[in-house]
């Protein structure tokens, strides 16, 4: 049966903003990093930013998602955004307008190939919120090309990009911030922080929403008249994802049938939203060791310590959309994108205040990315963090796509006597694309 | 043309196709791969069209072998198929795949060349590497940078060579790729516990002509691989006049092992200036296990506020008792930016014996300090109650109310009448609210919430009368069987504001033991408005809770019963909806028969009816049963899709068709009942056809819509 609530002591509870920014900071250092926590106005600069200190960043792929991120880092004083890149012609020009608008210059070029525009000495970091096929692949070039990256979300298609993405961010040395912007959300980072910190007692399960599970394998759709590549580039919007006809269906909206990788459920899409906040809950931990073929509406997993990271469709307190759920043996949590979450005991609280947070800010999450642009920090989304949540998306797909269970190895990062599972940790990229 | 097997579904579209590969629903067993394999070589072999097989090719990754290989190997020469052949190619763990990607190595040209190079790559063919060599002075720039990277990821010694002469004297165009993959050659000895000479092939590429991120990644490896011998070169980099490498080399610091680095980093902060020692102060108190302490303590005191801001910080993560002083003095001090940073800190500040310190400071604390410190024990709930206690006392309200604010945090059930006093017979009035905050930050911790509840029960009696709202909200936030049994009687006392208060407390109750409270507020209430509060309280706790769905019903039941009004009664029905039953099913369809719910109740039925389909319940019979006229129903066609691509369902709609106008699908929505999704991505319809007591209609559904046919005119 689906898990149900239990039915005890609850309290409704939105935690205040002001909480949460200092905690934050107090945890990690980096939402409001010292050289940077004095305003500038009593350094004597009267609210400006010296141009030492500003951060110059470029957009690819800036889509509907990509330009709610977009808003986020125009509101930091800090940042120059200089340069967008994105292969439909209309977007180039909306984005050009918008920062234009917004820098009051006419400074903000346009490119169709974000190598181009990776190749500009003068840019610091890139914002990517292309399809998902692509997030990865640029994020990767971009890395080698000594830019920091902001990337949206899903990170990666499969398993061996995750691992190669943490490793080519450590050995370039760059600063990567995946767009799981939960993570600098107050409610969902104090239910994180009740269950990381040991406050629900020992972990016995942490819950994620998949919406959706299915893990299909994508092919054509009906060949449709290619535009002009001025127009629409198709060639650079499929990218690494293997080739196909040009489908109009495939340019917009939330269409994940590209690119590759198993596709179709919510367990990749939702799970780098809300099994991205349950690895937070268990400390980032690596990935789970079991995933079993889904039942009644669960698929289980297991983490090499007994606690069990479950994909649960329904049974959830109706609290918004991404609902995670902490239980431990003294006390759960659970929390949604209303912005609310319900506790097994007020004395979790620990006497902090109800308050309203509204909105869905990412841009606490940019904030926390430019600060670790500039100290170096690893910044809550980092890339290792980034694979271990995606491993267990990647892992839980492959187990529902052969229907049956799977033992994952965290050491030798392979499924254990289980070559139909192995082969589906990678797959090869288009050409001329390469990791 | 032979006939092609389908393990994968096919939508024919006109002369186009839409294909996706299905995964099972449920557990199974592990499919054979033999059998699969040779189904799946049989599209390979077949005239199917391309797209077919593409996506087999993605299944022969799964279940291919080195038999599937030479009819993929056909495919890689195809620039439609030749990435969608590689798929399989490069995870079929047989020694024909590398063969094959060798063989068109030697023979392809241009991106499919540049791909197949990239494939033995990921499949780190040793054998291949004479024609990667090869291939390293191809004219073609793309494939010689393909070839360089496969080499670097092969890293053999024969690979490695070959990439540092190419460094050494290749074109200029080649020199950041071939440095790239020195690098991933140079990694790979240091994996392998080769540092010696992984050392030699980062200096290599440092000391290279190439781009300033090559000498980035390459200045973090030489650092790293020298071990403790690395400290002077990451010091020189955290010198650089090149931002770049000033930057990596803060990254580095927190890779660093050992604590060498630690002592040349507190020493640096000395030779540099304010700005970069504030950047390098962060880096050190990422090292909590050997970072100098007294390093940045003695930043603290230097006069610049920026470097002060960032050692104040850093403390938070690697401060100790021995900070309190500074840290105090600093918070007490004249910068109110600073004062507030290092209040921060001090709440935080890590340590066993910091929150010892500060309870022997409060005896004799004074001015700023004191108000400072108590607020500290309330922050750290710092168990120092008699201590906080006697600044109740004090002249000074700044002080009594921060005693007020820690005893909130601090104070146990058996002194929570120090806090309830304050309350209900506050001696200073400008301390009440900050009292009464105090008292229920105290109640809604207290671990025996039922006796916590009893105390402040009792003293509502001699309250005043925003004191007892006070206490009222306290009781409901925390919750408990006591709690509700105050705020129960309040609501129906003869009080007008308790009343009030308790009848909007009750309806907010956070579980579902208010339901009885409520039910008797709904029936026997002091006045209607209250009456109706406590019916829409009643309904508020059958939808939220979790409860057995026999329960709820039951609740929907008496609540419908109850009801007066239209509007509660849709109330019910809502509910009915989010939690279907067979046991609500009839519920709704009984309330059909009030004629202004008629409508309501119908579409209420058809949709628990459709959610409730597959699960083992005659829905037709209690349909029937509940008034619902039965018809002969045929189904002539039904499709399912979007945009003019379609599936037809008619045989599944078809045999879900019985002698009532609803028809129940068996589990899940559209995609799942009709076997897949023809249009991923697009927002479906389903259109029936069908034949109602002989006359003849069409109905359209929205994706996962309840499935209620209408009668045709």
């Amino acid at each position: 049966m689906p898990r149900k609530p239990v039915p005890t002591v609850a309290s409704v509870v939105e935690p205040t903003r002001r909480q949460f920014l200092k905690k934050t900071a107090i945890a990690t250092g980096a939402v409001i990093s010292a050289p940077t926590i004095i305003p500038s106005s009593a350094l004597g600069l009267d609210g400006a930013v010296p141009p030492s200190d500003r951060i110059v960043v470029g957009g690819i792929g800036i889509g509907n998602r990509g330009g709610y991120d977009l808003g986020c880092f125009l509101q930091q004083k800090d940042v120059q955004f200089v340069a967008v890149c994105d292969v439909k012609e209309k977007r180039r020009t909306a984005i050009k307008k918008r920062v234009d608008e917004h820098h009051s210059n006419d400074q903000c070029a346009t490119y169709s190939d974000f190598r181009e525009l990776l190749d500009r000495s003068d840019i610091d970091a890139v914002l990517i919120a292309t399809g998902p096929n692509w997030h990865a692949t640029a994020a990767m070039t971009a890395a080698k090309a000594g830019k920091d990256m902001y990337c949206e979300k899903p990170v990666t298609k499969n398993i061996s990009q995750s691992l190669i993405l943490a490793d080519t961010m450590r050995r370039t040395g760059r600063v990567f911030q995946a767009g799981t912007q939960r993570r600098n959300l107050p409610h969902f980072a104090f239910a994180c922080e009740l269950a990381r910190t040991g406050k629900l007692g020992r972990l016995k399960k942490v819950y994620a929403h998949p919406a959706g599970m299915q893990a299909m394998m994508s092919g054509w759709l009906v060949p449709e008249t290619e535009p002009d590549a001025q127009v629409v580039d198709w060639n650079m919007y499929l990218g690494p994802a293997a080739w196909r006809p040009f489908n109009k269906k495939l340019l917009d909206g939330f269409n994940f049938e590209k690119g590759g990788g198993l596709v179709g459920g919510g367990v990749l899409e939702w799970g780098s939203h809300c099994v991205d906040l349950c690895q937070w809950a268990v400390d980032d931990c690596l990935p789970p060791v079991e995933y079993n073929a889904p039942k009644n509406g669960e698929l289980v997993t297991r983490y090499e310590n007994g606690t069990e990271l479950i994909f649960r469709e329904k049974g959830w307190i109706p609290l918004g959309s991404c609902p995670v759920r902490f239980e431990g043996e003294n006390g759960w949590v659970e929390a949604g994108d209303s912005g609310k979450m319900v506790l097994s005991s007020p004395e979790l609280l620990a006497g902090r205040q109800v308050d309203q947070i509204g909105g869905y800010p990412a841009t606490f999450h940019v904030r926390d990315f430019l600060d670790c642009v500039k100290s170096r920090r690893q910044p809550k989304g980092n890339a290792v963090a980034a694979c271990n949540a995606h491993i267990a998306c990647h892992a839980a797909n492959i187990a529902l796509h052969l229907g049956r269970q799977v033992k994952y190895d965290n050491v030798k990062h392979e499924f254990i006597n289980d070559e139909q599972a192995n082969r589906l940790r990678s797959e090869a990229l288009r050409e001329p694309w390469r990791l | 043309m032979k006939s092609i097997p389908t393990p994968l579904l096919a939508i024919a579209c006109g002369v186009t196709i839409c294909i996706l590969s299905m995964p099972p629903l449920v557990a199974q067993q592990p499919r054979d791969s033999a059998t699969e394999e040779k189904k799946l070589l049989a599209v390979l072999q077949s005239d199917a069209p391309a797209a077919q097989k593409a996506i087999t090719c993605k299944e022969l990754a799964i279940y291919g072998s080195s038999a599937a290989v030479p009819e993929l190997a056909k495919l890689l020469p195809n620039p439609q198929l030749s990435s969608w052949a590689r798929i399989p190619l490069e995870v079929i763990p047989a020694s024909e795949s590398d063969d094959a990607l060798r063989s068109a190595a030697e023979s392809l040209q241009g991106q499919l060349l540049v791909g197949v190079i990239n494939s033995i790559g990921v499949r780190r063919d040793a054998n291949s590497v004479p024609i990667l060599i090869t291939r390293l002075e191809d004219n073609d720039q793309q494939v010689a940078s393909a070839a360089a990277v496969a080499l670097g990821k092969i890293g053999n010694n024969a690979a490695t060579e070959s990439l540092r002469t190419t460094l050494r004297i290749g074109p200029e165009g080649l020199r950041s790729v071939v440095a790239e993959a020195c690098v991933l050659c140079a990694e790979r000895r240091l994996l392998t516990g080769n540092a010696p000479e992984a050392a030699e092939i980062y200096d290599q590429v440092r000391n290279a002509d190439v781009p300033l991120q090559r000498i980035v990644e390459s200045t973090r490896g030489a650092i790293l691989a020298r071990g403790q011998e690395g400290v002077p070169l990451l010091v020189e980099t955290l010198r650089s006049p090149e931002k770049k490498l000033r930057q990596l080399a803060l990254a580095t610091v927190r890779e660093f092992p050992g604590n060498q680095v630690d002592a040349a980093l507190a020493a640096e902060l000395k030779q540099v200036s304010p700005e970069r020692a504030a950047w390098i102060i962060q880096a050190m108190a990422d090292r909590p296990e050997t970072v100098v302490l007294p390093a940045i303590l003695e930043a603290v005191e230097q006069n610049n506020k920026q470097l002060q801001a960032s050692a104040i910080e850093a403390l938070r993560r690697v401060g100790d008792e021995s900070c309190l002083a500074s840290l105090l003095g600093v918070a007490t001090g004249n910068d109110p930016d600073l004062r507030q940073v290092a209040k921060e800190t001090l709440a935080e500040l890590p340590g066993d014996r910091v929150d010892g310190k500060i309870v022997a400071m409060l005896p004799t604390a004074k001015g700023q300090q004191y108000p400072v410190l108590l607020h500290l024990v309330a922050q750290r709930r710092i168990d120092a109650v008699p201590q906080v206690v006697r600044a109740l006392d004090s002249q000074d309200a700044i002080v009594r109310q921060a005693a007020l604010v820690a005893l909130g945090q601090t104070v146990s059930l058996d002194r929570l009448s120090l806090l309830v006093t304050s309350v209900t017979a506050p001696r200073h009035s400008e301390d009440s609210e900050i009292a009464r905050q105090s008292l229920r930050a105290a109640c809604v911790r207290m671990p025996d919430r039922e006796a916590c509840a009893s105390q402040l029960s009792k003293a509502i009696s001699n309250a005043s009368t925003s004191t007892q709202t006070t206490i009222l909200e306290i009781l409901a936030e925390m919750g408990g069987q006591a709690a509700l049994e105050t705020v129960s009687a309040a609501a129906m006392s003869a009080d007008a504001q308790q009343q009030d208060d308790g009848s909007r407390l009750l309806g907010k109750w956070n579980s579902v033991a208010a339901a009885p409270s409520l039910m008797s507020l709904a029936t026997s209430g002091p006045t209607a408005k209250y009456r109706l509060r406590g019916l829409r309280g009643y309904i508020g706790v059958a939808r939220k809770f979790p409860m057995p769905e026999s329960q709820r019903v039951e609740m929907c039941r008496k609540a419908f019963d109850q009801a007066t009004r239209i509007d509660e009664q849709k109330l019910v029905l809502d509910v009915l909806k989010i939690h279907p039953s067979a046991e609500g099913l009839a519920l709704a369809l009984r309330a059909q028969k009030v004629s202004a719910l008629k409508s309501d109740a119908t579409l209420a039925a058809s949709q628990i009816a459709q959610k409730l389909g597959g699960k083992g319940i005659d829905i037709a019979a209690m349909l029937k049963a509940g008034g619902i006229k039965t018809v002969k129903l045929q189904i002539i066609r039904a499709e399912y899709g979007a945009d003019g691509i379609v599936k037809d369902v008619t045989e599944i709609v078809r045999k879900r068709a019985g002698s009532v106008p609803w028809i129940a699908l068996p589990a899940g929505g559209y995609n799942t009942s009709f076997g897949g999704d023809p249009v991923p991505g697009q927002v479906k319809q389903l259109t029936i056809q069908y034949l109602m007591d002989g006359k003849q209609g069409t109905a359209s559904f929205a994706e996962n819509a309840p499935i209620l046919l209408p009668l045709p005119k």
